[in-house]
């Protein structure tokens, strides 16, 4: 099971042909994902890496059933991407690209709500399933099978707080990185819901930061309806400086809005175990 | 990037909202020039771009020359917070027989823009959501569906307005929604929106934030592109390398992480384990050969630095690559502080031999705060010996 990828997840790559993109499309076929195109307007007829490449991502479902893709164009390119994957009924769509506008990420948005697509980002690692597949840049390896399900708004740190669990024995189920953005498609409340069914999760980890209030809302979330499965909460930058903007564009203290004390003490409230530091997180996933 | 309020109006005039007449005075001199055009009486407005102008002194008024001369060497030797005011807006002095709030801003909540009106503008609008949210009136902004004129006359009639005051009002409004999608705006707001006493409406002040991001394509705000005068030089070495880098206050631990997130939590763990970072740095995707040196570089010249954790990921970027930066900077300096470097990921193996060969200390499998741990216990064991005799 899983959430969002399994081992059936047929993916396309947006971008493929780029520097970036080929990299990638090789890591992820190295992971035994079945990537099962690229799209590049204008590229029609290549490979990369023997995956054959389309114009549109309407000419790639043309020839084949799609399930998910990961976005890997520049940022200025990541609307037209995700609108043509979002309107053409892709299912599940992964931006990892960074820097890409506000005012882009609120149409993408916007447009996934419309049609029922799940965007996840921008600006993440991405999504793996240990063991049977990923739509992300992680490195695989570092990833073990298992049952703990993280959520993270960071990229490194889920590297960091995955391999520290696959190092002493404890594999994951499905670690997504939500993204350090501001706006974003997908947050913690909309991925507890995914893993609250999941039979192959037992415990979740949330792993927040400083700024915005997708912590607090998810503190709301496990408040109104009774969570089946233990949270441990990781919230990072309790020792930033208010106003200054910490590597993440969503990561920023403002006006005492957004701090950590805030969300630690909401999950606190919600029943959810808060840690504070990534040692204990280890030893409470035992 | 924050605009200064001279910019920010040029955007709104260009979108149609008017705007007191005025220009921007580099010196006293040009500001008796603007005047002189203008007229008197007229407003000198210190361009800073932090809040709270006004309480600060920043704006004064000036009936004729002699007192413009005084108020503007006043103001061009006053220091908002850690501002100095290098610019002045002079502007006709404006009668505004009412004052309103009008803003954009991004809610946390609903991560949807926002409009907010208050008919009691003119105030510190943070302090007002929190003493009296009644009086603030909202509006979510939804790109692919944006609100009409009767959505507007809606929200502006429940904040009390009305007639021919709603009307102009509405317009102003309007318009400030389309600028804020036009120039790709983080915060856009008007405080005070004035109505003079023909009926006028004029924006009194502009805040304006355009998104970082988006800049690159914002043809408007292109001009608005300012050198980086950052007091601090590290961090504009940093800047200059693409390097996210923020200084601390007396801390003594640095700092060279992949990622924003590792970052705060490894400062997190520094504090816990009675360290004191000296800054944060995200070294961020593509971190090559040279720019993990460079980074490394820039924290060793941190000033009261006597260990560094170096704790990175081979994701994007791969960690022989990064190794060979470290090690670069290792070989050219010999630098006198504890460095450790907790490195996994893309090429690991590759990585950790080019350090083993240098000896530099290396947690493997071990977690941040384990690295943290070995990094302080270097630090006391250093300390125990005696300093000068660390060779």
């Amino acid at each position: 099971m899983a959430i969002l990828v399994n081992g059936e997840t047929r993916v396309i790559v947006q971008g493929a042909t780029g520097k970036q993109g080929q990299y990638h499309t090789l890591k992820l076929l190295e992971y035994g994902v079945r990537v099962v195109g690229g799209v590049t307007p204008g590229r029609e007829g290549d490979r990369v890496h023997g995956v054959p490449v389309y114009d549109r991502v309407a000419r790639a479902m043309a020839r084949t059933s799609v399930d998910a893709s990961m976005i890997v164009v520049p940022p200025f390119g990541v609307l037209a991407a995700a609108r043509d994957a979002i309107e053409n009924g892709v299912p599940l769509v992964v931006v990892i690209t960074e820097f890409v506008p506000l005012h882009d990420a609120l149409k993408i948005r916007g447009l996934a709500r419309k049609s029922g697509a799940r965007v996840i980002g921008p600006n993440t690692i991405g999504v793996i399933s240990p063991g049977k597949s990923k739509v992300g840049i992680m490195p695989g390896f570092i990833y073990g099978e298992g049952s703990v399900g993280i959520i993270s708004r960071s990229g490194t740190l889920t590297h960091e707080i995955a391999s520290n669990l696959t190092y002493r024995g404890i594999g994951q189920s499905t670690c997504v990185c939500i993204g350090g953005d501001m706006v974003k498609g997908t947050d913690f409340s909309d991925l507890l819901e995914l893993f609250r069914d999941d039979p192959e999760t037992g415990t979740v980890i949330l792993v927040g930061e400083i700024g915005g209030a997708g912590e607090e809302l998810a503190a709301r979330h496990l408040r109104e309806r009774p969570y089946p499965k233990k949270v441990i909460a990781f919230i990072a930058g309790a020792t930033a400086p208010p106003e200054k903007r910490m590597g993440h564009a969503g990561a920023m203290i403002c006006a005492g809005f957004g701090t950590a004390d805030s969300k630690i003490r909401s999950l606190r409230e919600a029943g959810v175990t808060v840690v504070e530091s990534l040692d204990e997180l280890v030893a409470r996933c035992r | 990037m924050k605009l200064y309020e001279y910019e920010g109006k040029t955007l709104l005039a260009g979108a149609g909202i008017a705007v007191p007449k005025g220009c921007v005075a580099a010196t006293p001199a040009e500001a008796v020039a603007v005047a002189a055009n203008l007229g008197y009486p007229v407003v000198l407005k210190s361009q800073v771009l932090r809040g709270g102008r006004g309480k600060a002194g920043g704006i004064r008024f000036a009936a004729g020359i002699d007192e413009l001369l005084r108020e503007a060497e006043a103001l061009f030797a006053l220091s908002i917070g850690s501002e100095k005011v290098e610019k002045l807006l002079i502007e006709e002095r404006l009668i505004s027989v009412r004052e309103i709030y009008a803003g954009i801003t991004l809610d946390s909540l609903t991560l949807l823009p926002q409009l907010l009106v208050s008919a009691a503008g003119g105030m510190d609008i943070e302090a007002a959501a929190r003493t009296m949210p009644g009086k603030l009136h909202r509006l979510p902004l939804d790109p692919l569906n944006l609100p009409g004129p009767p959505q507007i006359a809606g929200l502006l009639r429940a904040a009390g307005l009305q007639g021919r005051d709603m009307s102009g009002v509405a317009g102003a409004v309007g318009d400030l929604i389309r600028a804020y999608f036009r120039y790709e705006a983080v915060t856009a707001e008007i405080n005070p929106l004035i109505i003079d006493a023909q009926g006028r409406v004029i924006a009194a002040d502009a805040k304006l934030e355009i998104d970082d991001s988006a800049l690159g394509r914002v043809k408007e705000a292109a001009s608005f592109v300012r050198t980086e005068r950052s007091g601090d030089p590290l961090e504009a070495e940093a800047k200059a390398e693409d390097i996210a880098y923020v200084r601390m206050e007396e801390g003594n631990i640095g700092l060279v992480s992949g990622g924003a997130g590792l970052g705060m939590a490894s400062m997190d763990m520094i504090v816990l384990h009675g360290g004191a970072p000296a800054n944060f740095l995200d070294l961020g995707g593509n971190a090559t050969e040279e720019k993990t040196a460079a980074a490394l570089r820039i924290v060793l010249k941190t000033p009261g630095v006597e260990g560094v954790l170096l704790n990175l990921f081979g994701g994007i970027n791969n960690c022989r690559s990064m190794a060979k930066g470290i090690v670069q900077v290792i070989d050219a300096l010999h630098p006198p502080q504890t460095i450790v470097v907790k490195m996994r990921g893309h090429s690991q193996d590759e990585g950790w031999e080019i350090l083993e060969d240098r000896g530099v200390p290396l947690v493997k499998f071990g977690t941040t705060e384990e690295a943290v741990v070995l990094l302080m216990a270097k630090l006391k064991e250093k300390g125990d010996r005696g300093s000068g005799h660390t060779g």
